[in-house]
């Protein structure tokens, strides 16, 4: 907390010594508490199954069986392509649309906007676990549980994202609309050829942000895919199967859970500033 | 194609004028009718046909029967979901002040001008980002009789598959995966906090235990009060993981039988829509209560004061 007040802190050089081993102390036990069972299930991914009754960070022998197994004999090679499959489609269709309507909000004037606009705010309100019976009875009706098109079409487009997609267009000068205008352009190209291409780091958060909820989301799939056909399983479904089916192949499910977690790590390896900004943007603006 | 608006404003007569509007007008409603219809039929209209479907026995085929308010008396004399809200209480009782109190320690010793910043609080935060079922997986094989857990304190207790801490066990589970969110908001409010604050202090000679409670937390204040209530709602909806240690169950002996849990198994394994959908309405009604009372509290006010 106080690193910033440094140099006006007199000399105690004790003190300070032993606050800083304290605080390093800390940060190893936390360290521990964060990596040591993301490394255990890594390396149990990689153990025999005989092997994983030993108290032993490394493999006796590093064997590939995990993984070759549950990507082959338990189709979790379908259930990555199911939701890299989803996350895509999704991921595009939340961006074209949030930031369509976002742009509508942001810089086009017609009656009622700023109603319609709350109201879009104010589906944020309304909570996955109320609107689970109605949602489900709906896609029913319309033959479209047990389908992609179903869970695709109830996350055509999030709230978050539109509302992200124009406060970002809020900030961008009128001067680029008006010299597009100007050279003759309607409002469509206006917005798919100026105004989106400079949008690149809110589209980029959007993409990344919504690729990791699809990836992730058990709620909805378990709801409207896990009750049929397995081939429709996303990873997460997967993952949730195995355990209830196979139990206790901990290197089979650890490889599983490995596979379920690396492309997100790879994301947010590289994208690592629109994570943690878009935390902070949404609790900072509430 | 936009001929009309290309007109330069001020020197167009009224007519063009109106005209530009009234077409600026139906583009707008036109880009944003796609969106409007997501929300208003998965959002909007599933709010009120929710509330509908409440007031009926509602099976498989359908509506059942018009039963009025007697799902939601039902609802209070039902023990098992007693039970469910109790232990969802239970849940939020114990994890938003873990989560609080752990992601406070560690923006404070990620914000302490240690080496390596960036790379801890990436690391810290990782956790709420990975899979719930993932997650979940990793704790179920750690917790499990022979696991991790158990060999270095050498025990052998099956930690989901006991009553007495099945509970307890998903609570630490999940204080763990989100502390790491409540540190950003804390690493956020932290910076919020002007620094001459502590010059002064230092000036002073006030130690840095003093400093913290005398200072620090208390300016830390609305950030506590927004890091709370998302917390709150946040467990009040604890599913995935109830789900996946229990198989589906909510056991062993009801003990990780949440609300939302029993929501579901209701809807799905006893296909009582109607019951499910009075749930429902109850726990948006709790959840929308401590929404207002965010809204209310902090109005436009930022975590950073």
């Amino acid at each position: 907390v106080t690193t910033a007040a440094e140099p006006f802190v007199p000399p105690r050089t004790v003190q300070e010594r032993s606050r800083r081993v304290f605080i390093y102390a800390l940060l190893l036990g936390i360290s521990a508490l964060y990596f040591v069972p993301f490394l255990w299930s890594v390396s149990t991914s990689f153990k025999t199954l005989p092997d994983t009754a030993y108290f032993s960070l490394l493999p006796h022998h590093w064997v590939t069986t995990g993984y070759h197994d549950v990507l082959t004999k338990y189709d979790f090679k379908r259930y990555m392509l199911n939701s890299a499959f989803l996350a895509a489609v999704i991921t595009a269709s939340n961006v074209f649309l949030a930031g369509l309507g976002g742009y509508a909000f942001a810089r086009l004037r017609f009656p009622g906007r700023e109603v319609l606009f709350l109201l879009v705010l104010g589906t944020l309100m309304i909570p996955d676990q109320l609107r689970l019976v109605p949602v489900f009875i709906t896609l029913t009706n319309w033959h479209l549980v047990s389908s992609f098109k179903g869970y695709i079409l109830i996350k055509l487009i999030e709230a978050t994202n539109l509302f992200f997609m124009r406060q970002y267009f809020l900030t961008i000068p009128k001067d680029f609309e008006e010299a597009a205008k100007l050279d003759g352009a309607g409002y469509f190209k206006t917005f798919w050829r100026v105004m989106l291409p400079l949008a690149g780091p809110a589209i980029a958060a959007v993409v990344i942000l919504e690729f990791q909820g699809i990836w992730n989301d058990f709620f909805w799939p378990a709801i409207i895919l896990g009750f049929g056909n397995p081939h429709l399983y996303t990873v997460q479904l997967g993952i949730t199967q195995f355990i209830f089916q196979y139990g206790t192949l901990w290197p089979q499910l650890m490889a599983a859970s490995v596979i379920a977690i690396l492309p997100v790590a790879i994301v947010f390896v590289l994208f690592q500033r629109y994570f943690i900004a878009g935390v902070v943007a949404s609790g900072v603006k509430g | 194609m936009a001929t009309a608006a290309k007109t330069p404003e001020g020197s167009s007569r009224a007519g063009s004028l109106s005209n530009a509007r009234l077409r600026e007008s139906l583009v707008g409603y036109a880009f944003i009718l796609l969106p409007m219809t997501v929300f208003a039929v998965w959002f909007i209209y599933p709010l009120g046909y929710a509330i509908y479907i409440s007031f009926y026995d509602w099976g498989v085929l359908g509506k059942i029967s018009s039963v009025g308010t007697r799902n939601y008396h039902d609802l209070f004399h039902d023990p098992l979901f007693g039970k469910a809200l109790k232990n969802t209480l239970l849940y939020t009782a114990v994890v938003v002040p873990a989560q609080m109190t752990l992601g406070l320690i560690m923006a404070l010793v990620v914000n302490a001008g240690i080496k390596g910043k960036t790379f801890f609080r990436a690391a810290f935060y990782f956790p709420s980002l990975a899979s719930s079922a993932a997650i979940t997986a990793i704790a179920i094989f750690i917790l499990n009789a022979d696991g991790l857990l158990n060999k270095i304190i050498g025990g052998h207790r099956p930690w989901f598959g006991d009553a007495r801490t099945a509970l307890w066990s998903i609570m630490g589970l999940n204080a763990w995966t989100t502390s790491g969110t409540v540190m950003l908001f804390y690493l956020a409010a932290l910076q919020s906090i002007p620094t001459d604050v502590y010059e002064a202090a230092a000036v002073d000679g006030t130690s840095r235990s003093r400093t913290f409670w005398k200072i620090t937390f208390p300016l830390l204040k609305p950030g506590h009060f927004f890091v709370a209530v998302v917390s709150i709602i946040g467990c009040l909806k604890i599913f995935d993981q109830a789900f996946i240690v229990s198989n589906g169950t909510g056991g062993p002996n009801y003990s990780t039988m949440t609300a939302v849990l029993y929501l579901y198994r209701t809807a799905f394994y006893q296909v009582k829509f109607g019951y499910a959908a009075a749930m429902g309405v109850l726990l948006f009604l709790i959840i929308f209560g401590f929404t207002l009372a965010q809204k209310i509290l902090f109005g436009k006010a930022e975590v950073a004061g």
